[in-house]
């Protein structure tokens, strides 16, 4: 009896043993699999991504020549350079400025457009097109448009300020004009994508929210604070975070516009770090910039999502 | 939403890391350009396949507008002229721009022939290791390098050694509009020379015309060196970096100052218009009539004359009162032969070097831009004599660069930090022009300067 059961009691540990080697095989199968499903894309990543990662922060150590190739060791001394160097702590003031000044005006301006572009109206389309096209233009196409527009003789924006009877204002050569006439141009040019992606939020929102409402007596307004708001704060959240990082790395209307001047007024960081690379041949110091650049959105992404996503309503 | 987050940040860091590595610049450089390089490689590939064996010389250059039409012309001129080399010539946008594309190309077979680049960048090139000097080939050849402007090889030769072949040089000088002189009272043939009739002549024209200001000067680096030049003032210390590895600035105070104060007076005075670092919004408002007098290259000076509804003059640079006019420094670039590539290829760009060189070349050059002739042999050609009986004003260039005295404050300064010390002047006068003062706008801009200086000395780790 006593034999038997031993027996029984060896034949299950036997089967829980291959059972478990079974399972081992089948984790090491799957692992294999998912790495080779993987694969395509961490080769991409390593090849474009961490691999000039790990190279930028091994830059940001090092003083180069004007090829990029490293020759001294300085350690900490180029982040030491930036955060005593006025020329940088104002391009990071300017670069927050700016943030300030594009992202909830963008937001506000398209949310506003989204609103009343999605009432079912006679040839609304029409308007839907208007209000998405400046999605349409590239960066640059859109810079000089508005460089002629800010041009100080025979630029229209100042033909109205005199005909206003004002004195003509120098947009992009009065410090205390330059950053208000950047942050105009990117609000301007980013209207289109906020606007499109708002509207696709509002269309999905279900219309038995709206025909309750209704029935109970809701007014417009109360709609729009209670339902039409609450239901977009997933499309909202995303416009918020991605104009952010957008306003962060906003090279192209500054290099065509101001080219960071006047005096510096308009020298947002990622402007400054291609300055400091391609002009001054400084990879070093320009590769410390990017590196305090990645750490603020990141920073700033995992605020908003700490604190921002609270408030986001996902149905 | 975390998925979207996760793509953002990996978007972000791909960015980022185009900024820093060599390797990623030319993916940054490429897109810039890619517009331009489509246009011009096609029309390379045409030219390939029609030559077959003829022997292909890739030329960089940096000429826009009338330059790049002059440039366009005399390179088709010179593949007409022999069936042995096809010269493709590809714009790449400003020197500085040209200048970052080469470093993230160079040594690699995307590398060009040959590449045309501005003064400043003649220290970086050398050090670069890039280039093969061009007195290899004087030396192989017997060429005679005697025949060229005397200044302009006082700036090029180092030590009796030419690195880089001369090519399109120009000088500052000041443009005025001669109708506004004469609604002013003013004699427009008696244009001001100094620093003190310039601010004057501000004053007579605003009061004149209120429309219309008196000066502007761009921030431009450039102009501020040669400003100081002209008052023999030294850029760099160690003889402008000509005996030595430079350490410090070289300008005193009072030299320094002086052009800062010149413009601080008519910001004051209310004549001076304000272009910032735009030149081609002042060139507009000089040619709108906005402003009476620009300082700018002398290679604008065929595009402003033929532009301007009126009469325009011509002027030398202008000096403080208190000292002697000592001239200018050679502006504009040369051109360098590219190391590593086959011996037929440099030797073909070398014959086209030389092609550039001739009379013939130079005096359409001259006449088509306002460049003027590296070789003075040009002026004797039919085309410059009857360009100057009808544009006298091109021939002001020339008598400045020729009453140029010969010293290192106008030979100009050598170092590999210069770009970035002409940005320090730009940001520097930007400030005064804006009503910032002149002593604090000048001590920070020496300050970054000098550690602009240090920082370069330190980066090549000697």
């Amino acid at each position: 009896m006593s034999i038997a059961s031993d027996l029984a009691v060896q034949n299950q540990d036997s089967m829980e043993l291959v059972f478990k080697q079974v399972r081992k095989k089948q984790k090491i199968k799957s692992f294999i699999k998912g790495i080779l499903f993987l694969s395509p894309s961490i080769l991409l990543f390593s090849v474009f991504l961490f691999y000039p990662m790990l190279r930028t922060i091994y830059l940001s150590f090092f003083l180069t020549d004007a090829s990029g190739s490293t020759t001294v060791f300085v350690g900490w001394q180029n982040y030491i350079n930036l955060f005593t160097s006025p020329v940088f702590l104002k391009s990071m003031m300017s670069t927050f400025l700016f943030v300030l000044y594009t992202v909830p005006v963008t937001v506000i301006i398209s949310l506003f457009l989204a609103v009343i572009a999605n009432e079912k109206l006679k040839g609304v389309g029409f308007f839907r097109t208007i209000y998405s096209s400046s999605m349409g233009i590239s960066v640059a196409a859109a810079s000089v448009f508005w460089l002629y527009l800010f041009n100080p003789s025979m630029g229209f924006l100042n033909m109205i300020v005199e005909a206003l009877g004002f004195e003509a204002i120098g947009w992009l050569t009065d410090p205390a004009w330059a950053l208000v006439s950047i942050s105009i141009t990117t609000i301007w040019m980013n209207i289109g994508f906020t606007f499109l992606i708002l509207l696709g939020g509002l269309q999905s929102i279900d219309s038995y929210l709206y025909e309750s409402a209704d029935i109970d007596g809701a007014g417009y307004f109360y709609k729009l604070r209670r339902i039409t708001i609450p239901m977009l704060s997933p499309t909202l959240f995303f416009v918020i975070t991605v104009t952010i990082i957008n306003a962060f790395q906003t090279f192209g209307q500054i290099d065509i516009l101001t080219q960071g001047g006047p005096a510096n007024e308009t020298n947002l960081i990622v402007y400054s770090i291609y300055r400091e690379a391609f002009v001054n041949y400084q990879f070093g110091s320009a590769s410390a910039q990017a590196v305090v650049l990645f750490i603020l959105i990141l920073l700033m992404t995992a605020i908003q999502f700490k604190f921002g996503e609270r408030k986001v309503h996902y149905q | 939403m975390r998925k979207l987050l996760s793509i953002l940040m990996l978007g972000l860091v791909l960015f980022i890391a185009a900024c820093g590595t060599e390797g990623e610049a030319e993916e940054t450089a490429g897109d810039n350009t890619e517009e331009a390089e489509t246009t011009s490689s096609d029309s390379a590939e045409e030219a390939n396949e029609e030559s077959g064996e003829k022997q292909t010389v890739t030329f960089w250059h940096s000429m826009g507008g009338a330059g790049q039409e002059a440039i366009d012309e005399i390179v088709a001129g010179y593949n007409e002229s022999q069936d042995k080399v096809q010269v493709n010539a590809e714009y790449q946008g400003t020197y500085d721009e040209s200048l970052t594309k080469f470093n993230a190309v160079a040594g690699s077979d995307s590398a060009p022939t040959m590449i045309q680049t501005f003064e400043i960048g003649t220290m970086s090139m050398i050090n670069s290791g890039q280039i093969v000097p061009i007195q290899e080939f004087v030396d192989a050849d017997n060429y005679d390098m005697s025949g060229l402007e005397e200044n302009i090889t006082n700036y090029y030769s180092l030590d009796g050694t030419f690195y880089s072949m001369p090519f399109n040089s120009s000088t500052p000088v000041m443009y005025y509009n001669k109708d506004a002189f004469e609604a002013a009272g003013l004699d427009p043939e008696a244009p001001p020379e100094t620093f003190e009739e310039v601010e004057e002549v501000s004053r007579a024209i605003v009061e004149s015309n209120p429309e219309m200001k008196g000066f502007a000067l761009q921030a431009y680096g450039w102009l501020w060196e040669q400003l100081l030049a002209n008052q023999g003032a030294l850029l760099l210390n160690n003889d402008n970096g000509r005996t030595d590895t430079p350490t410090e600035i070289g300008w005193t105070e009072e030299e320094g100052k002086s052009i800062f104060n010149w413009v601080k007076n008519m910001v004051d005075d209310g004549t001076f218009a304000n272009y910032g670092t735009n030149g081609d919004n002042m060139v507009a408002g000089f040619l709108a009539e906005d402003v009476s007098m620009f300082l700018q290259s002398s290679a604008s000076s065929r595009d402003v004359i033929d532009n301007a509804p009126f009469e325009v003059g011509i002027a030398f640079l202008p000096h403080p009162e208190d000292k002697e006019r000592q001239g200018v420094v050679i502006g504009g670039a040369s051109l360098w032969m590219i190391d590593g590539k086959p011996e037929a290829e440099q030797q073909a760009a070398w014959d086209f070097m030389k092609y550039l060189q001739t009379p013939e070349v130079q005096a359409q050059w001259h006449v088509g831009t306002g460049y003027f002739a590296i070789n003075p042999a040009a002026y004797e050609e039919q085309i410059v004599v009857d360009a100057h009986t009808e544009m006298p004003q091109l021939k002001v260039t020339v008598e400045q660069l020729q009453a140029t005295e010969s010293s290192y404050a106008t030979q100009g300064a050598l170092m590999d930090m210069l770009p970035q010390g002409r940005k320090v002047m730009e940001t520097a006068l930007e400030t005064v022009y804006n009503g910032g003062e002149v002593d604090a706008a000048y001590n920070t801009a020496v300050e970054q300067f000098n550690a602009a200086i240090e920082q370069a000395n330190a980066a090549r780790g000697e």
